[in-house]
């Protein structure tokens, strides 16, 4: 009984049945645009349950950037495109037994981790790591953007 | 909640992105199944970073910054089906072998 009235515990189990059910519906929803709206319902979820991991920057990271700007570009450029039925290939057992089996062993390996969670993020701790250890990753990722951003624009300008 | 709840979620997430990532042949929804398995992953190294309190600052770092590279590879695959769309009309990705070189 005191399992349920945890309200850390109800959160937790209504964001990861968000999660679950949002990347069940990813996979095997007719339409990609609804597809691709329920990747920004995994987001939420997914954002949710880094909060009540102990680290809300990442949570309002993830939101903002990865919900608020990734998918929904995803979301745009797919209302974009016609959608063809495309031929999907015969190896849906295979795929289910693999799967069962990439579960179970991942679970097996995972489960010696069992603690509970004895971490809050601290901005100031996180930023000063940020721009003294991985300054050069820092550089990267934003040279990284900037090509993409680049090469995203390049290829929708080139006339075909 | 421990975070042995945690991983168990992220694993049934990336079982489920395997999945469609195996048996789907349209390039935006291989996209979005590894999207799937990209959020499973990033649970997975949350859950394990808030073990130990000195890591954790690393891995919220590590985090964001994959965070941001995911949006960059997300604009490149979009633009990529994009061009493939306008010269082939097909979303099927058997047929980015016609492009070999």
């Amino acid at each position: 009984m005191s399992l349920w009235s945890n309200p850390i515990t109800m959160i937790f189990l209504l964001s990861s049945t968000l999660s679950i059910i949002a990347a069940i519906f990813i996979v095997y929803h007719k339409s990609i645009v609804y597809s691709a709206f329920f990747l920004s319902m995994l987001g939420v979820g997914n954002a949710i349950l880094f909060a009540l991991l102990g680290f809300p920057i990442i949570s309002l990271f993830h939101l903002s950037v990865y919900v608020g700007a990734a998918v929904t570009f995803i979301l745009f450029s797919v209302a974009m495109l016609k959608e063809a039925p495309s031929v999907e290939p015969p190896i849906k057992a295979l795929a289910v037994l693999s799967v069962i089996i990439l579960t179970i062993i991942l679970i097996k390996v995972l489960s010696p981790f069992s603690a509970e969670p004895s971490f809050f993020l601290n901005y100031r701790e996180l930023t000063s790591l940020l721009v003294t250890k991985y300054w050069f990753a820092l550089i990267v990722a934003a040279m990284a953007l900037m090509t993409a951003l680049i090469g995203a624009i390049t290829i929708a300008r080139r006339e075909v | 909640m421990e975070v042995f709840w945690y991983l168990i979620v992220s694993s049934i997430l990336f079982a489920i992105g395997v999945y469609g990532l195996i048996t789907k042949r349209n390039i935006i929804r291989m996209l979005l199944s590894a999207e799937v398995i990209f959020n499973a992953a990033l649970l997975t190294f949350l859950s394990l970073a808030s073990l130990d309190a000195a890591y954790g600052a690393m891995g919220g770092a590590i985090v964001i910054i994959a965070i941001s590279l995911s949006a960059a590879e997300v604009g490149v695959i979009v633009s990529i089906a994009i061009m493939m769309f306008r010269m082939r009309k097909t979303l099927d990705v058997y047929e980015l072998r016609k492009f070999k070189g």
